[in-house]
Parts: structure tokens; C-alpha cells; sequence
């Protein structure tokens, strides 16, 4: 699921049709939150309070993240530990919270990297066109044509175990859909009437670009980057789950649920839970990219 | 008396939009009633609430609760409550039907006129029939046909032989001509007055041109911030208007008996003699001085002979030559386009323009005239370096020897809406010669000048395009044109989509501007009435080419060529 690029990249352009002609009229600057219904509210705050335990947790919690703590291997939840602990006999609950946090970096650096990268590509092609257009498209179309997992795998193998590599891994292969889709849009916008008054009013080049196009591209930028995060944690919890990314002790929620597997049938929690917490985080990051989408249409009125 | 169910009475009808904690009342008390197989006419400027009353007779306000009415509607003796009634939907399509205002962007681009209008009439006999009603000859070969096929005015005749072919009651008919080409436009409006007679049909004619209602009106009732101001026979309304307002309304619009009095030229002996003394002083050559003017903080002089010219800048005292050019302010010799287009991978040619050569002289303001696809558009923007020429030449110069400057047709879309008003201003002064010339503060200056030059208050300067009202917005896009004064202010239909009132100020303004800053005017229209207004000379262009040149002041009796008095013929219609 994670890795089905083509159909991302065919729901994109059509959220971005339904957003309707004028996208380019928006002017995200208020009442974002005024436009919001109440589970969209409901959502934005639950992921907040979600990525604030991620971020403090860790620290907070009596227990080390990557020192046994001397209670019972693979027990249940109880008052002291309130999630069980694992094979180890590590607190699970802090690990989880561990795990969460290094899935949200690694997500956010992923995110922030293929996105200002296949952006900056998109803008320069569509915009200047030419020659540049037809090299930087078909340097994309290359990577479009490979399988992503693959060569997100190879790449993460090759560069060795590390959460590094796999960041690098799904970057690689993560920002030729800004690339296209950010190409289209700005084609789109220099077409408008604003633009060719600006044009005719002297402005050119970089300063025309800057001032009258990017800021009608940047929404759908933020939208999508938004919307992109669950989709890159599940991504990085796949790889290491097959083995590919942090290495042991350190907690990554795709490693912890591979390694839980074995002890399934008696403790099943040091599986599922990780496994749980990866499809939280993708759900809250997906719910809040539609609410900013949601919104930034209204406001966009 | 007919003792028949009215065709639409609207009861104390008020409708208010509510949208982020804004609550707009845009109806207010509306009565009004329409009998069978007559017609009403609903005039009124924007925001004076004819759409929504349009929009409500059809049942299409908005049901997300953004819309609440109070009052009721009886369509064909049937009262329905306003909005929410479920029975709308027997109503909707079947009782009331539309004609909208673009038939392009509502007929449906998929099907062929006979697959739409055999799902309402029943069979192809019938929809033959239904086209006949609107003079639509060759109806067969019509059916067979896709709607881009056709032009605007047969795509409308389509659209109301749709409208008419269920039978409905009542017809809302929303500015049905107003995207037509205005030969045409007399022509739809008799085909639909006809063939909504012939059916029976009572019609809501929705328009913001007293004229047109006139001319197709029963009744009319003049709108005016939600309300009906006054209503009555149409002839009575029109020639004996009572209210204040509608006496305005019709003043405002703009016909070819509108008084044509120019503002004079500011041929400011002052201005000109300090910039004689400053030019002096500096060891330049003043010799020639025609005149000179200043606009805010910028200061031009003009030399004799129309040959040559000087661009000057900071203020009077402290002149400093930018250039010297020569005149006229734009000369198009021969000049030739083709639009090359690729269908099918096949090279389609398209000769747009032939031949033409034109001169605009200083201070000279002409019109071209012509329907949509004459190439009067890609004149304009081959003269504002846009668009290139195939062969010929198209020259530019100018006092500030700041070449062409564009007044698009949408203000609204043409400027950036994220930037203000003043990131706009400045934005041009800093990339013209003489704009950069300036102090900072003085460009500052010059913009705040500029704006009130254009009837705007300086506090508009810190406002976005969006938070502006289109007769603003056209307002900063001429400011945005002229702070530095171009040679050859290009307009293309910039009044077009304004109301009357607004529109009338407009034109005033270009010609004001035209004399105070010593620019001359290209101005590109489809609209003759304007184009008398503004220009000295009115060039007709049909099919590429510039088949006719008249004096704009005497357009209506001197126009020879078949297509001119067409022209002429529809604005007197």
C-alpha cells in the first residue's frame, strides 16, 4: 500500500481538481481554524497531544528505552508497566513512545527533504520550460518508472543498517511525485491572467516567480507534505521491519512488531502494539492533511 | 382579468448568507408577482440581490445552511417554502427552468444537442420541433452536433429550446446575452421573447442593462440593495423613472447619444516654465519646450514638433533627462499572424491578422472595434509584447519611453491576489526607468499620488485585490498601469464585466488620465457606445483586417461597411 506511487499521485490530481479552478486565489493566512468542523478539531488536537507524548515521554518516564528493567520478561500490562514489557524485559510502553518519536523524525526529515527537493524540480521546470523542462522531466520519469520499493530497499541496503540510510532510501524515491506534481501546478498558475500583468508590468525571472507563482503553489505543497507523512512512517516502519533501518537495542516500531512476531501467541502485545501505534500515527497524519486541505479550500473561497 | 394561477408570486421574501461569522442580508421583502406568458423584467447592479431572487424562484440556494429565506414562493399557484420545501424536486427542471449566462460552460460537452433534448421531448421528431421554435433552420443536421461546434449565439438557442422543451411555467432567464457578441445579442432576445411566447411560458428575465429589459420586458422591477426600489410597465419605469435611483441607473448608461465632453489638457505654463529653468540650469538644451506635467512626484516634458520628447524625473526643480524619443506613441506597419495549432498531430494554420498598419498619435485615443475573433485581441497583445508578429513592425515610444502598458478585461484576476495594493505599485515603478530614478520616499509619494489620481483613498494601499470591489480593482489595475506613464495605454474591454455606473466612471477616468499624464490610448472594445466615449478615432476590424476608420463622434452616421452599421445598428437596438 505504502508504495503504490502511481495511484498517490492520481488521488492527488484529483483532490486537487476537486479543490476546484482557483486554488491559486488562496491566501492561507486566517481562518483556517474558524473553517474547521468538530472532528476535524477533534483530530488536530488528539495528533497534537499524540506528538507531544512522542516528543516528552521518553525523557519523563522512570524507565530507560534501551536498558532492561529488571521486571519479568514478556509480561502483561500491570500498574508498573503499563503497556507489559518485552522480550527483554524493557518498559514496552516506553519504548512505543520512543519509537514514535524517531518514526516522526525520520518522517518529518523525509517529508521536508522530498518535498523542498521535488518542489525546487517542479517549479524550475515548469516555469522555465525548454530544454531544462524535458531533462529534469524525464530525470523524473526514471525514477517514477522503478519499482520505489525496490530501489528504496537496495539504496537502504547498500548505505548499511542505520535509520540514515533509510531516511536517504525513501527520500530517493519520494520526491520525483512533488516533482510532477508541483511541474503541473506552476504550468498551470503562469498561465493566469495575474501572472501575464505582472509580466507585461516589467517583472521577470526569479522575482515573477517568487512573487506571483510560488505563493499559489505553496498550499498544495503543504497540503500534500501533510498528507505524506503517514504514508512515509508506514513506509520506514516497513523497511525496518524487514530488517532494513535502526538496528537493535534502539526502539523502532517496525523493527519492535517484526521481533515481536516470535513471541506472538503467548504475549501479543509486543507485536500488536507497535504495530498499532504505526497506524496511529499514519491515520492522525493523514486526517490532519485532509482537515488543512478541507480548510485551506474554504478559506480559499 | 385571467383567473389562472400566477406563473410566480414571490411573498416578503428575504434571503441572508451567512458565512464566517458574516451575516449578509441580500433580499429584503421582495414582492412580486408574474402572470402567465408574461414577462419580468429584475434590473439591478451587482450585489442588489436579482441573482438571489433568480437563484430562489429556481430553488438552488444553497442547502448547507449557509442560505436561510423567510417568505414564500408560489410557482404556478403551488406555494413552496423557500429553500428547504422537498418538493422542490418535482419543481426544479420541470415547472422552472434556466437559461444561464455562458451556454458553453452548461451544455454538456459529451453529448450531442439530439441526445440531450430527446431525453426531454421524447423523440428526434419532437426535438426537431423544439428547434424549429427557435429558429434554429437545418435542425436535423443540428441534432447530430456536439456543443463546441456551434457558436454562441446558436449554443443559446439550444439552451432555450432545452429550457422550453419540458413546458415549463416559468423561464429565469440570467443575463442570457450577456457573453454573446452583441450582434447576436438582439437576435437571442427576440428568439427567446418569441419562443417563450409561443409556448406560454412566463419569463424572469434576470439583466443588469435597462436597456435590454426594456426591449424585452412586460414589466420591470429595478433592484437596489436587496430591495425593489420601483416597479411597473417597463416603458413607464425606463422613460418615466420616479425613483431617484433608477433615474441614476439610466443616466449611467452609456449609449451613443451619452454627452461627449473631454476634460481639457492641463497645458500647465508653470510646470513648464520651471522645467524650462531646471533644464537651463543644468546645461540642457530647452529649446521647443512644448509643455510639461507633472503626476505626483514625476515631472515630463514634451518638445515641439511631436518628433521628439524628453523624460524627466524627481520633482520640477530638479529635472534630469531619461530619454529622448520620437513620436507617434505607436505605429503598426503591415503587420501579419498566423496561429499555428496541432490537431491530431496536423498542423491547422489560423490567419488571425492581415495586413495591418495603424499609427496611434500623442495624446490620441483610438478604439478598435470588432467581435470576438476579428483579431482585435492579438493586436493588443502583439502591441503589449505579449505576442510576436509574423512579419511587419509595431513600435512603441513614449514620454517616459516606458512602451505599452495593458488594462486587462477581469481587474480582478489580473492582479496577484496575495500582494497588496502597494507591493503592486511598487513593484512597477521599481522596473521602469524612470521609476528607479526616484528616492524611496518619492517612489512612495508617487504611488500614493497615483492613487488618489485614480479616485482612490491611499488607505487602499495596505488592502489585497480580493478585499476590493471590481470597480476598484479596475481602479488599482489602471494606477498599477500609469504611475509610470506609459506611451500607449492598452485597454482591452476593461469595462466589460463593471457595472453601468462603474463603467461609465472608468471611461471618464482613462480619458481624464489621457490628458493629465499626456498618454495615448489604444482601446479595444466590442462595444460601440464605449468606444465613442473614450476614442477620437474608432478602427472596425472583421476577420483580421481594419476594413473601416471613422471620427468616434460621429461613428453612427459615418459608418459605410455592411459590418460597421451592423454594429451600429445593434447598439441602437
Amino acid at each position: 500500500m505504502p508504495f503504490s506511487r502511481k495511484a498517490t499521485l492520481e488521488r492527488r490530481t484529483a483532490d486537487l481538481a476537486a479543490t476546484g479552478d482557483e486554488p491559486a486565489a488562496t491566501s492561507p493566512k486566517d481562518g483556517a481554524w474558524a473553517g474547521m468542523g468538530r472532528a476535524e478539531r477533534a483530530a488536530l488536537i488528539a495528533g497534537s497531544l499524540v506528538v507531544l507524548a512522542a516528543l516528552v515521554g521518553p525523557a519523563l518516564s522512570p524507565y530507560s528505552v534501551i536498558i532492561p528493567s529488571g521486571a519479568p520478561l514478556l509480561a502483561p500490562g500491570s500498574a508498573g508497566h503499563l503497556f507489559g514489557t518485552d522480550a527483554l524485559g524493557m518498559d514496552l510502553g516506553t519504548r512505543l513512545l520512543a519509537g514514535m518519536q524517531r518514526s516522526l523524525g525520520a518522517a518529518l526529515a523525509v517529508t521536508l527533504v522530498a518535498a523542498v527537493l521535488g518542489s525546487f524540480i517542479g517549479v524550475v521546470a515548469g516555469f522555465f520550460g525548454g530544454v531544462l523542462d524535458t531533462v529534469l522531466m524525464r530525470v523524473t520519469d526514471l525514477f517514477l518508472a522503478f519499482p520505489a520499493t525496490i530501489i528504496a530497499m537496495a539504496l537502504a541496503a547498500a548505505l548499511g543498517q542505520s535509520l540514515g540510510s533509510a531516511i536517504v532510501g525513501i527520500t530517493v524515491v519520494w520526491w520525483p511525485l512533488y516533482a510532477r506534481l508541483v511541474r503541473g501546478e506552476v504550468r498551470r498558475v503562469a498561465t493566469l491572467p495575474h501572472v501575464l500583468a505582472a509580466r507585461v508590468s516589467g517583472v521577470r525571472g526569479w522575482r515573477l516567480l517568487a512573487r506571483h507563482v510560488v505563493p499559489a503553489v505553496t498550499p498544495t505543497i503543504a497540503v500534500t507534505a501533510s498528507l505524506d507523512i503517514g504514508a512515509v512512517i508506514m513506509t520506514l516502519a516497513a523497511l525496518s521491519f524487514i530488517g532494513l533501518g535502526t538496528p537493535a537495542p534502539a526502539p523502532e516500531l517496525g523493527r519492535m512488531a517484526s521481533d515481536g512476531m516470535k513471541y506472538f501467541l503467548n504475549s501479543w502485545w509486543v507485536a500488536v502494539l507497535p504495530s498499532l501505534a504505526i497506524g496511529l500515527l499514519a491515520f492522525l497524519f493523514n486526517y490532519a492533511g485532509d482537515a488543512l486541505r478541507a480548510a485551506l479550500r474554504r478559506t480559499g473561497v | 382579468m385571467t383567473t389562472a394561477p400566477l406563473a410566480l408570486s414571490v411573498q416578503d421574501l428575504t434571503v441572508t448568507y451567512r458565512s464566517r461569522g458574516r451575516v449578509v442580508r441580500a433580499v429584503q421583502d421582495v414582492t412580486l408577482d408574474l402572470a402567465p406568458g408574461r414577462c419580468l423584467g429584475l434590473v439591478g447592479e451587482s450585489g442588489s440581490g436579482k441573482s438571489t431572487i433568480g437563484a430562489a424562484v429556481q430553488g438552488i440556494l444553497p442547502t448547507d445552511g449557509s442560505a436561510t429565506a423567510t417568505g414564500t414562493l408560489a410557482i404556478g399557484g403551488r406555494t413552496l417554502v423557500p429553500i428547504t420545501d422537498p418538493a422542490w424536486r418535482q419543481v426544479r427542471g420541470r415547472e422552472v427552468t434556466t437559461v444561464f449566462q455562458d451556454p458553453m460552460r452548461t451544455l454538456d460537452p459529451t453529448m450531442t444537442i439530439g441526445h440531450m433534448l430527446d431525453r426531454y421531448t421524447g423523440s428526434a421528431a419532437a426535438s426537431v420541433e423544439a428547434l424549429d421554435r427557435v429558429q434554429i433552420r437545418g435542425a436535423r443536421d443540428v441534432l447530430r452536433t456536439y456543443p463546441h461546434q456551434l457558436s454562441g449565439g446558436m449554443r443559446q438557442r439550444v439552451m432555450i429550446a432545452l429550457a422550453l422543451a419540458r413546458g415549463p411555467r416559468l423561464l429565469v432567464a440570467d443575463e442570457p446575452t450577456t457573453a454573446l457578441d452583441v450582434s447576436v445579442q438582439a437576435e437571442v432576445l427576440r428568439v427567446l421573447r418569441d419562443a417563450a411566447e409561443g409556448a406560454g411560458c412566463a419569463v424572469l428575465f434576470v439583466t443588469h442593462d435597462l436597456g435590454v429589459a426594456r426591449s424585452m420586458c412586460d414589466e420591470i422591477a429595478v433592484m437596489h440593495e436587496g430591495r425593489v426600489v420601483e416597479s411597473g410597465p417597463a416603458d413607464q419605469v425606463i422613460s418615466d423613472p420616479r425613483e431617484p435611483y433608477t433615474r441614476r441607473l439610466m443616466a449611467s448608461r452609456i449609449t451613443l447619444e451619452t454627452d461627449v465632453t473631454r476634460p481639457a489638457g492641463p497645458p500647465d505654463a508653470a510646470v513648464a516654465a520651471s522645467m524650462a529653468d531646471a533644464l537651463r540650469t543644468q546645461g540642457r538644451d530647452d529649446t521647443g519646450l512644448a509643455d510639461a506635467w507633472t503626476a505626483g512626484t514625476l515631472t515630463w516634458a514634451r518638445f515641439t514638433g511631436e518628433t521628439a520628447a524628453v523624460g524627466a524625473a524627481s520633482d520640477r526643480t530638479q529635472v534630469r533627462l531619461v530619454s529622448r524619443v520620437t513620436l507617434p506613441s505607436l505605429s503598426v506597419n503591415q503587420v501579419d499572424k498566423t496561429y499555428v495549432t496541432r490537431r491530431l498531430g496536423r498542423a491547422v494554420a489560423k490567419k488571425v491578422l492581415t495586413d495591418v498598419s495603424f499609427e496611434i498619435r500623442y495624446r490620441e485615443s483610438v478604439a478598435l472595434v470588432g467581435e470576438s475573433g476579428s483579431g482585435k485581441s492579438t493586436l493588443l497583445r502583439i502591441a503589449a509584447g505579449i505576442e510576436t508578429v509574423d512579419s511587419g513592425t509595431v513600435s512603441a515610444q513614449g514620454v517616459a519611453g516606458e512602451g505599452t502598458q495593458v488594462v486587462f478585461q477581469d481587474a480582478g484576476a489580473s492582479l496577484t491576489p496575495w500582494r497588496t495594493v502597494e507591493q503592486l505599485l511598487a513593484e512597477r515603478i521599481a522596473h521602469t526607468r524612470s521609476g528607479r530614478s526616484l528616492t524611496r520616499a518619492a517612489q512612495r509619494d508617487l504611488a500614493r499620488d497615483t492613487l488618489e489620481l485614480v479616485g482612490l483613498d491611499a488607505s487602499v494601499l495596505e488592502a489585497r485585490p480580493t478585499q476590493l470591489s471590481g470597480g476598484q480593482q479596475q481602479r488599482v489595475a489602471i494606477a498599477r498601469a500609469v504611475v509610470v506613464p506609459p506611451s500607449v495605454l492598452l485597454c482591452d474591454e476593461p469595462t466589460s464585466a463593471l457595472d453601468v455606473s462603474v463603467a461609465c466612471s472608468v471611461l471618464n477616468l482613462v480619458n481624464l488620465l489621457r490628458h493629465s499624464l499626456g498618454i495615448s490610448v489604444m482601446f479595444v472594445t466590442h462595444d460601440l457606445a464605449a468606444a465613442r466615449l473614450v476614442a477620437d478615432r474608432v478602427l472596425v476590424m472583421t476577420e483580421g483586417r481594419i476594413v473601416e476608420e471613422v471620427a468616434a463622434a460621429t461613428l453612427a452616421e459615418d459608418m459605410t461597411t455592411p459590418y460597421g452599421r451592423r454594429l451600429v445598428d445593434a447598439v441602437l437596438a
